[in-house]
């Protein structure tokens, strides 16, 4: 597959020597949707900020579109989309006012770029809100906003760096709609940082695990997923008869536990499992009245690279989304 | 430099949509008008030179420190898209660098124009106030705005470039603290030169806020120059559009190698 963006040996240092992005050779394939899990400083941030020319690399090359983000930064700004973390619009001007002065910074007429802004107005549902000046949007409508002046040039790579980070779920699972239809309806390749699991799962073609600086693994998320083998299964029986013959079946496996009437097994593969213990369950008669097939998720897989759990890092996302209201307000 | 006019205007919107702080601007020159202007109403006039009043006299030098003060805090203003979000923006956008400075430095010069005219409307109407006893010809009022339009661009271009370099609020503002009484004090903005210490007079010769102060003086005073003080102006210009000129290249260069994020 043709990569689109490539990074070779790619590092930041900041002053105080802290390696933010520690020699990172990636590839990033046309049309993909590229997601980077990694909890709070792991260099997501500063990784997309040499890629969109914004933060200068330490050492190293990247190529964006073809193009080299040192020598080549000005084109490389023409034909991408970013939406960071922190807020960018000006809270003085409209919604419509805003993304008619990013318009003008692209080579656009401005009967195309009315076309488009209408289009994207439209499609993140903010045309009824948008000659209100930005400061009086909620935190979901601004979040909306920002996604589409990221995409009023029509870009070929849309840089998204947390584009959830501190919504409520509802408008959490609207954004990604929109962006899966940004996906369907426009040839975009999508680079997207999140510390949501649910987000990567839901979104990302393939995903890299960062920590530290470091990519960790990259693959799909449901190979890292597989790669698990921990599948656990969930069985309630009808009687504790049911249950000696359940566990019967189960009786090589260690990792087997029960409770009244149920049993809670870990195996490598479910769906492999699966077939053998109905037609077991049904050659001898068991009666059972519940069945839960729990398959591992990404947290899984970041605990095993990194040895620690994300949940516990969402935890923490409360305080930061706080902060981040508070940087926006001072 | 794409991004100039629509960044240009985007200030311009900013600042039609906050009168409030085109007002908050005019107050201190205009109590300097009013009270100077009443205070020092019987300041002797000989050391005048040849204005009828003190408000007349002091008039170039107010003129010059709004322009100062105006200049200085558009420059630094690009700390507070940084802080706010939008310079993020404007850093990923194809668009040179130092437009992003330059929008400031522009919308400024325009703000400081329609603040020179306010106030010099307002010393007009007060009693014992501004007076051009020997006419004010279309050349007195080149030099005035030239005057005040090379001072905005001086201060503004310099404060923009320690804000392109500083990112901390505080240093940003004690820098500002630092300087604004010095630039106005140790100047021919408020004093006739007659009046001042001797080593104050050495220093003040040099100060860009006297030179414009001066030439401002010496248009609204006399009306039409004589030969030495068409020489004096065109000096005063000169040195003004020099430095004027060196601090903008210097602020084209510094930004377009990179604005701290
Ligand atoms: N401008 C800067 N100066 C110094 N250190 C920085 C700067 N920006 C980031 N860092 C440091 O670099 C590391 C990576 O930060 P970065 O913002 O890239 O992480 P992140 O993965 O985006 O985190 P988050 O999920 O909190 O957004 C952190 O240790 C951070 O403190
Ligand atoms: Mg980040």
């Amino acid at each position: 597959m043709e990569s689109i963006i490539t990074t070779e040996n790619l590092t930041k240092i900041y002053r105080g020597s802290i390696k933010a992005v520690d020699s990172l050779t990636v590839q990033i394939r046309k049309g993909e949707v590229y997601g980077i899990l990694g909890p709070n400083g792991a260099g997501k941030t500063t990784f997309i900020g040499m890629l969109t020319t914004r933060v200068t690399p330490t050492s190293g090359r990247a190529t964006v579109a073809g193009l080299d983000i040192l020598k080549e930064s000005l084109k490389v700004r023409k034909r991408i989309g970013v939406v960071p973390q922190d807020l960018t619009t000006d809270e003085d001007l409209t919604g419509y006012e805003n993304l008619k002065l990013v318009s003008r910074f692209y080579d656009i007429t401005a009967n195309e770029a009315n076309r488009r802004i209408d289009q994207l107005l439209n499609m993140v549902q903010l045309q009824k809100h948008s000659h209100r000046r930005v400061k009086t949007y909620s935190g979901g409508m601004r979040k909306r906003l920002e996604l589409i002046v990221g995409l009023v040039n029509d870009p070929e790579i849309l840089f998204l760096d947390e584009p959830t980070l501190g919504l409520d779920v509802n408008t959490r699972m609207q954004m990604w709609e929109y962006i899966r239809d940004l996906r369907k309806r426009l040839d975009v390749t999508i680079i997207l940082t999140s510390h949501y699991l649910e987000e990567i799962d839901a979104l990302a073609d393939r995903v890299s695990i960062m920590d530290n600086g470091k990519i960790l693994v990259t693959d799909t998320p449901s190979n890292l997923k597989n790669s698990m083998k921990e599948d656990y299964i969930t069985i309630t029986f009808a009687s504790p008869d049911d249950l000696k013959l359940g566990e019967k079946f189960f009786s090589n496996n260690e990792k087997r536990f029960s409770g009244i009437n149920t049993l809670r097994v870990k195996v490598p593969n479910s769906d492999e499992t699966m077939p053998d213990l109905i037609n077991y369950f049904s050659s001898h008669s068991v009666k059972i009245t519940r069945i839960t097939i729990q398959k591992p998720t990404l947290d899984e897989v970041f605990l095993e690279y990194t040895g620690r759990s994300l949940r516990d890092e969402e935890r923490g996302d409360a305080r930061k989304s706080m902060f981040t209201i508070g940087r926006l307000r001072r | 430099m794409s991004g100039l006019i629509p960044l240009t205007s985007r200030e311009l919107i900013r600042w039609y949509r906050n009168p409030v702080s085109l007002i908050t601007g005019l107050i201190q020159p205009f109590f300097w008008i009013a009270l100077f202007g009443s205070a020092l109403g019987r300041f002797p006039t000989i050391f005048l030179q040849g204005a009828p009043n003190y408000i007349t006299y002091i008039i170039g030098g107010v003129l010059s420190i709004t322009s100062v003060f105006t200049a200085m805090f558009s420059g630094v203003n690009i700390i507070f898209d940084r802080r706010l979000g939008p310079l993020g923006r404007y850093l990923s956008s194809p668009i040179r660098r130092s437009s992003i400075v330059f929008s400031k430095i522009f919308s400024s010069t325009l703000r400081i124009l329609v603040q020179v005219a306010i106030l010099i409307f307002a010393a007009m109407i007060l009693p014992n106030g501004l007076r051009f006893e020997n006419g004010f010809s279309l050349f007195d009022s080149a030099v005035l705005i030239t005057a005040v339009v090379l001072l905005a661009l001086i201060f503004s271009s310099l404060f923009s470039i320690i804000a392109i370099r500083v990112t901390r609020m505080e240093t940003i503002f004690g820098i500002l603290n630092l300087v604004n009484l010095p630039l106005i004090f140790v100047s021919y903005a408020m004093f006739p030169p007659g009046i001042m210490a001797g080593w104050i007079n050495s220093i003040a010769k040099y100060n860009p806020v006297s030179w414009s102060s001066e030439a401002i003086r010496t248009v609204i005073i006399n009306g039409t120059l004589t030969g030495s003080q068409l020489a004096n102006v065109g000096l005063w210009l000169l040195y003004l559009t020099i430095l004027a000129a060196s601090l903008i290249i210097l602020t084209y260069v510094i930004s377009e190698r990179g604005i701290r994020d």
